[in-house]
């Protein structure tokens, strides 16, 4: 096993724990650009020059998008609006991206003989398992948004574990879709953000959820 | 390369029109006239033409230059009948962004690309949902269509990444080969929002303007289907492995957006929720197309979605010209309307001619292809059937049209031009004074225009069928369609081993 490969690939899924587990939006920001800058990374052997340029500027404007909603303060507020951040701690993700990892390195290839690294594989399984929490049970755009960054780019680490490394042109145009995903989920934060006081929360927040009534003691019977 | 122009300018006039916004009027006059270069751009697209660049490339081809054609006029015809009724601001930007995104993925040959394209589409499509006022309800739809993009796009990537490779030392069951056909297949259906991931594109529905919604829910997606008939033809097809479990499952999803989308269709009390699920309904049919998974389907699928996106734009504008007409969307209050706007009733009847059709249309011999590839037996009488139950929502519009009107809701706008006299010393406030005055009548003379270009469309005009006819873009063009004799491509191809339906020609780019 390459061990350099090793480290960008623990650097890639250690910023994705971050992104998936953290309420501060700057510090969820960081990580991801950790995660999409290193993800390119990740293959053997490397992308041309120009291939991995084209991601790192990608990577950076993609989140460079996010990063100049995350920093304007809003009429009144003081510090940055959180997001929501990990329900269940980091230590249960870190948890779960390596049981993911695990899967992800044992079924390289998925049947048949891959042309990418097998550690690919373990941080794109690793990544998509993060992003599930985000993404389905997010309540608010920037979290969402973010987990459907990490999903696509689980997509593109897989991608690259099976197919091998992708050529220039595929590097640009995921470049490119990189940023206007991102760019999309900015404009959506900023309008929500400009909204009201409530950050980047989602307008129906509860919905989907059942909120039970406290039948422990029932209140006519108290 | 003739398609640079294009890409140029629908991606750099989105771009342009997203940053200034703010200005409104900026905006907006950049992304109409980005528009009309973009109908020139498209036109002066010459077919057969291959850029290679590191293995991977781009390529022209007659289907792409007619799609990028009629995305631009309609998206034109759209943005202004956006203009008159009141539509968002970053509508026409959007169109772009979804223009130079479908430019992008229907022109490169290797389908692990062109979702990429595809997908990149679909984040642009979310920013129709940004509203000046009240952000926070559209940005959590604009966040819930982003969500199907991404979802698709993975779906769809992980799908052609497993197949896009050498496959020879194969150590799976090859039932994997089903898993990635109905991966891609269902990221399709989530991108339509067909029945039952349809709950996207109905939340969409109460949150946008009717012109809006085709951008989003049929254009956008139909260059991902396009991309997904593609591969299915060349990747899946050829395979003789017994798929018909995953064919079921997408045949299901098929049928019922085709037919549950009638009936909610028909029970919804807005006009614009009777658009959203009409497009649904027809997008069933692309469905059914990508669930024949045979390489005869190719030619017809692609007629009739060049069909149902602009009969459906149509629709849309009609339905915004009605609002704009008659103050309402609402269908009870709408009593008499096409009494009352005989332009809006012609206009709503031809849109009904293009969409369902008629025998001898283009479009709707493709569909009646379509269904008969994908069903066998009596079945195929019932979908047939089926693909016809949009005349049930469109007969209640025709009766309530004909109907006695309210006396509540007697009112409306005219539908006739109001010009006032000319006045040389101020010819701006003529000029704002002419528009204000005739929001309604270019409101019904844009549904108008899209209404005659979608029954043209859907009759085979413009070439349709022989461009549909056509190859996928490859690198190495051949001169030559398919024959019925030719022998299957090998796997990794991407051209479909389609022969060309019955009287359409060859396309000879």
């Amino acid at each position: 096993m390459n061990q350099l490969l090793a480290i960008v690939a623990l650097a890639v899924v250690g910023g994705a724990v971050v992104v998936v587990a953290s309420r501060d939006t700057r510090t969820v920001l960081l990580a991801l650009a950790v995660t999409l800058v290193a993800t390119p990374l990740v293959a053997d052997p490397l992308a041309t020059p120009l291939g991995l340029a084209a991601r790192l500027v990608g990577a950076i404007l993609a989140t460079y998008l996010l990063w100049v909603v995350a920093r304007d303060r809003g009429m009144g507020e003081s510090i940055a609006s959180p997001t929501g951040g990990s329900r269940i701690g980091w230590p249960a993700e870190v948890l779960m991206a390596a049981g993911a990892a695990v899967v992800g390195y044992a079924a390289h290839g998925l049947g048949a003989p891959a042309d990418g690294p097998a550690l690919a594989s373990a941080a794109g399984f690793a990544i998509a398992a993060l992003a599930v929490a985000p993404v389905v049970t997010g309540h608010d755009v920037i979290r969402v948004g973010t987990g459907l960054l990490l999903l696509i780019d689980a997509a593109l680490l897989v991608r690259g574990a099976l197919g091998g490394t992708p050529g220039d042109v595929e590097q640009l145009v995921t470049a490119a879709m990189l940023i206007v995903l991102a760019g999309a989920v900015a404009a959506l934060a900023a309008n929500a953000r400009a909204d009201g006081s409530g950050g980047y929360v989602f307008s129906d927040p509860a919905r989907g959820r059942v909120r039970r009534e406290p039948d422990a003691h029932p209140l006519d019977q108290s | 390369m003739s398609l640079l122009p294009f890409v140029l300018v629908t991606s750099v006039g989105a771009v342009l029109a997203l940053l200034l916004r703010r200005n409104d009027r900026v905006a907006t006059a950049i992304s109409v006239v980005c528009l009309l270069g973009a109908a020139v751009t498209a036109l002066a697209i010459k077919p057969g033409q291959s850029v290679v660049v590191g293995g991977a490339g781009i390529a022209t081809t007659e289907y792409l230059r007619l799609f990028l054609v009629l995305g631009a006029i309609v998206g034109l015809l759209l943005a202004v009948v956006g203009q008159a009724v009141g539509s968002r601001r970053d509508a026409p930007a959007v169109t772009l962004g979804v223009l130079a995104t479908s430019a992008m993925a229907l022109s490169l040959p290797d389908a692990r690309l062109a979702v990429l394209a595809a997908t990149a589409g679909g984040g642009f499509g979310a920013l129709v949902t940004l509203a000046p006022i009240g952000g926070r309800g559209g940005a959590t739809v604009g966040t819930r269509v982003l969500r199907a993009t991404v979802v698709a796009g993975t779906m769809a990537v992980a799908a052609t990444a497993w197949i896009g490779r050498d496959l020879s030392d194969l150590a799976a069951q090859p039932v994997v080969f089903g898993l990635a056909y109905l991966a891609f297949a269902l990221a399709v259906a989530i991108r339509f929002g067909a029945i039952p991931a349809h709950a996207w594109a109905a939340r969409l529905t109460d949150t946008v303007p009717e012109s809006t919604l085709p951008l989003v829910t049929a254009w956008a997606p139909a260059a991902f289907a396009i991309v997904a008939l593609a591969w299915a033809d060349a990747s899946i097809a050829p395979l003789l492995v017994d798929l018909d479990a995953v064919r079921i499952v997408v045949l299901a999803i098929a049928i019922a957006s085709i037919v549950l989308a009638s009936v909610a269709a028909l029970v919804q009390d807005d006009i614009e929720h009777i658009v959203g699920y009409a497009i649904i309904g027809d997008a069933g049919v692309v469905l059914l197309a990508i669930a024949a998974l045979d390489p005869a389907a190719w030619a017809p699928a692609r007629t009739w979605i060049l069909a149902f996106v602009v009969a459906r734009s149509a629709f849309a504008a009609w339905a915004a010209a009605t609002r704009t007409v008659f103050f309402t969307g609402r269908v009870a209050d709408l009593r008499g309307w096409a009494i009352r706007s005989p332009a809006l009733g012609v206009v709503l009847a031809l849109v009904v001619i293009a969409s369902v059709g008629v025998p001898g249309l283009a479009a709707f011999d493709a569909r009646g292809a379509i269904v008969g590839l994908a069903v066998e037996g009596p079945f195929a009488l019932l979908v047939l059937l089926g693909t016809l139950s949009p005349l049930v929502y469109y007969g209640r519009l025709f009766l309530v049209g004909v109907g006695r009107p309210d006396e509540r809701h007697a009112g409306g706008g005219s539908w006739r031009p109001v010009v006032s006299p000319l006045d040389l010393t101020d010819l701006r406030r003529w000029l704002s004074r002419t528009w204000s005055d005739n929001l309604a009548v270019t409101a019904t003379g844009g549904a108008a225009l899209l209404a005659v270009l979608a029954l043209a469309v859907s009759s085979g005009a413009f070439g349709a069928s022989a461009a549909a006819a056509g190859l996928p873009p490859t690198l190495d063009v051949s001169r030559e369609s398919f024959a019925p004799e030719d022998p299957p491509p090998p796997i990794e191809s991407d051209a479909p081993s389609a022969p060309p339906a019955a009287g359409d020609e060859s396309p000879a780019p």
